[in-house]
């Protein structure tokens, strides 16, 4: 492949991904905003598998692969099986209208083109658009985390969040060390299960939602 | 010799952790507990004798420098004053139903667990590994915070884990920034490792770096509780069982101003010292104000000495931002001296409250009658804590405030002076209207139990030693760290 294609495919990926936050942004049921993550974790395993046919480097085939079976599909059953679990019916309405959510959305990714355009040398460094869509998923995924207040939801903008990181780690000239990755998405699947079992244990030890803790205040 | 403790150090912890899967017995864990904490400390000793006679020593992923010895000092140390505590903190708790006793050994194990990723985090040189760590800092002591398993604990253990892992995100992001700028000058696979990126430092893209720069600071300063990443930190460091307050306040937080201060070093070398600088003034001056009205407010005795930290930390950040030898060495004695006071303080508190059944200031009343070794000690560290001379906060907040003048901050200085003279007033008001008066009729009258005494005895004399005078090693330490963060 030459330099070109890779960056057009990045770039094309990177809409895509783009596309995906803005599912789990508009997502009103939890399931939606689910499937939405798992669709922009295998996009980002993609992206792992194109820029290693690019690269040569045999690294990033083994993160895509990691990242398709982690991210892609192991967790997202994992929040499945927890809204399962938990017989989620009532919706908890977002803190603000998911219409200025989604002008807000439309504000940041604007700015991280912004902040990435002002970066001469960046170009270099990082392939493609990957570094201001990189910026823009976290902060979205923080912003998903903001708005709403179920639980699930928020582990939803987490992983958001994580994959705008993995994909600017991916551009990075050669990608990152393997062994940091796997020690990352470790930490990820760790993290992932101690707050399953804590949305578990809320609800069975003091029967409520994560979303009605709110005593803790001043 | 200083090569292989570097990997045996995070070992002790992680091996001390397995041990106590193996048994359910309390005298065996609290003795498994003391014992692998000393061993810490002998090790640690060992190791920084070697580092004083032959400079830093690197193995792999992880390398110790005189810098990270400070830090790694006051973990050790602060682990073992912590296991001395536990094992007459856990004989009452369990006696009042706090703790499962068949719970114990995950308790137990957690806890070490949480000290083997802590130690890890200081000896890391790469910043992968930092981050990783750090990471598990937070999936270890989220459980340890919602231990008590009540709705208050489980509500800041979620808390706690949501706000801080999304904000480390930031500081793996950050990383990924700085990484792809050393990336871009060594040309091929480039390299993580803190000790290699410095020396190519000079040449990083400062607008990569810059930008990198700043997702670290609100990456780790959420972990250090800088205002306003903080939300979670009261929260956390109030629901938490004691010791485990005392680890979170007196070592996680400077934990993640070490990954701050190895950041800060690398974007001074990058874009020059001031921008920087001027990053860490801010967020200590936002955390300097906002704590203080929450401090004034505060009913929760515990919920204190957390926004206290808030403050505390906010001084750390102020000293590095006013930067100069001056600055970076009040700011890394702050660092020893607020870990010490801090842990002094929570276990003195935690005393008080299993004394009284409550963690509201106004229903802790006339301490000195009930409990007088207790309620000197928690005296003492108010006044510490307030930086009252000659305490050793006195000398570190004084030499942060000689970094300031010598750099001209006049406006800086002055909300710094006024924040501290109102928390002072705050501080010492509390304490006081706890520790003297008459007792409550609900205050338990039992015998003061030794083991928690005998570790506030502990870090109230290295408190009181630091404050009277800086011994020579400590001193030569803290001026070789200096050298490290300014060059």
């Amino acid at each position: 492949m030459s330099a070109e294609s890779v960056y057009t495919i990045v770039d094309d990926l990177g809409a895509l991904l783009l596309f995906t936050m803005i599912l789990i942004l508009a997502a009103g049921q939890i399931y939606r905003a689910i499937y939405a993550v798992a669709a922009q974790s295998l996009l980002i395993a993609i992206a792992g598998g194109v820029l290693a046919t690019a690269t040569g480097n045999v690294d990033l085939w083994v993160i895509a692969g990691v990242t398709l079976g982690v991210k892609a599909i192991a967790l997202p059953w994992v929040l499945l099986w927890v809204v399962r679990r938990m017989n989620v019916r009532r919706e908890v309405e977002p803190v603000i209208p998911v219409a200025a959510t989604l002008t807000l959305a439309v504000m940041v990714v604007v700015m991280s083109f912004h902040v990435s355009a002002s970066l001469g040398s960046v170009r270099h460094a990082i392939t493609g658009n990957a570094l201001p869509v990189g910026i823009a998923l976290t902060l979205l995924g923080v912003l998903v985390m903001a708005t709403r207040k179920t639980a699930l939801h928020q582990m939803v903008g987490l992983f958001a969040s994580e994959n705008g990181i993995f994909f600017t780690a991916m551009a990075v000239t050669q990608g990152m060390p393997l062994i940091i990755e796997i020690g990352v998405i470790l930490d990820v699947i760790l993290a992932a299960l101690v707050m399953a079992i804590m949305v578990l244990r809320v609800r069975s030890t003091v029967d409520a939602d994560i979303a009605s803790l709110d005593r803790l205040r001043g | 010799m200083a090569e292989t403790l570097l990997w045996v150090l995070p070992l002790v912890p992680t091996v001390a952790a397995l041990a106590m899967l193996t048994t359910g017995d309390r005298r065996i864990l609290s003795a498994i507990d003391v014992g692998s904490s000393a061993v810490l400390v002998a090790l640690t000793l060992l190791l920084a004798r070697e580092v004083e006679a032959g400079g830093p020593r690197s193995l792999g992923v992880f390398r110790v420098d005189d810098l990270g010895l400070v830090f790694l000092l006051l973990l050790v140390v602060l682990t073992l004053a912590v296991s001395i505590y536990t094992v007459g903190w856990l004989r009452q708790a369990v006696a009042v139903g706090n703790m499962k006793a068949e719970s114990l050994r995950s308790y137990f194990a957690l806890v070490h667990a949480f000290v083997a990723t802590m130690v890890v985090t200081v000896l890391a040189d790469n910043l992968g590994v930092l981050w990783i760590a750090m990471e598990g800092t937070t999936i270890t002591s989220a459980v340890l915070v919602g231990y008590h398993g009540h709705r208050h604990g489980l509500e800041a253990a979620w808390k706690y884990i949501i706000v801080t892992t999304i904000g480390i995100s930031f500081g793996l992001f950050g990383t990924v920034l700085i990484y792809a700028a050393a990336a871009d000058v060594m040309g091929g696979a480039g390299t993580m490792s803190w000790s290699a990126i410095m020396e190519v430092a000079p040449t990083l893209d400062p607008g990569i770096v810059r930008i990198g720069f700043i997702f670290v600071m609100i990456g780790y300063g959420t972990k250090a509780g800088l205002a306003p990443m903080h939300l979670w930190l009261p929260d956390a460091h109030s629901q938490a069982p004691t010791p485990v307050s005392a680890l979170l306040s007196g070592v996680l937080i400077k934990c993640a101003l070490l990954a701050i201060i190895r950041f800060q070093t690398v974007a001074a070398a990058a874009c020059g010292p001031a921008f920087a600088e001027e990053v860490l003034l801010v967020f200590g001056l936002i955390s300097v104000v906002v704590a203080t009205p929450f401090i004034l407010a505060q009913r929760d005795l515990k919920r204190l000495l957390g926004y206290h930290s808030v403050e505390h930390v906010g001084i750390v950040a102020l000293g590095l931002g006013f930067g100069g030898a001056v600055g970076t060495y009040g700011a890394l004695l702050h660092v020893v001296n607020h870990g010490i006071t801090k842990a002094l303080a929570f276990f003195a508190a935690g005393t008080a409250i299993a004394r009284y059944g409550s963690r509201d200031m106004r229903a802790i009343r006339g301490l000195f009658a009930v409990a007088p070794i207790g309620a000197t000690l928690l005296m003492l560290a108010a006044l510490s804590l307030a930086g009252v001379p000659p305490f050793s906060i006195f000398v570190s907040e004084l030499l942060v405030l000689r970094g300031g003048i010598g750099h001209a901050h006049w406006v800086a200085i002055a909300i710094f002076l006024v924040m501290v003279v109102v928390i002072f007033a705050g501080l010492l008001h509390h304490a006081g209207a706890m520790a003297f008066g008459e007792p409550a009729a609900a205050a338990s009258r039992e015998p003061e139990a030794w083991s928690p005494l005998l570790a506030m005895m502990l870090l109230a004399a290295i408190m009181v030693l630091l404050g009277l005078t800086i011994p020579a090693s400590v001193d030569g330490l803290l001026r070789r760290a200096t050298e490290v963060v300014v060059g």
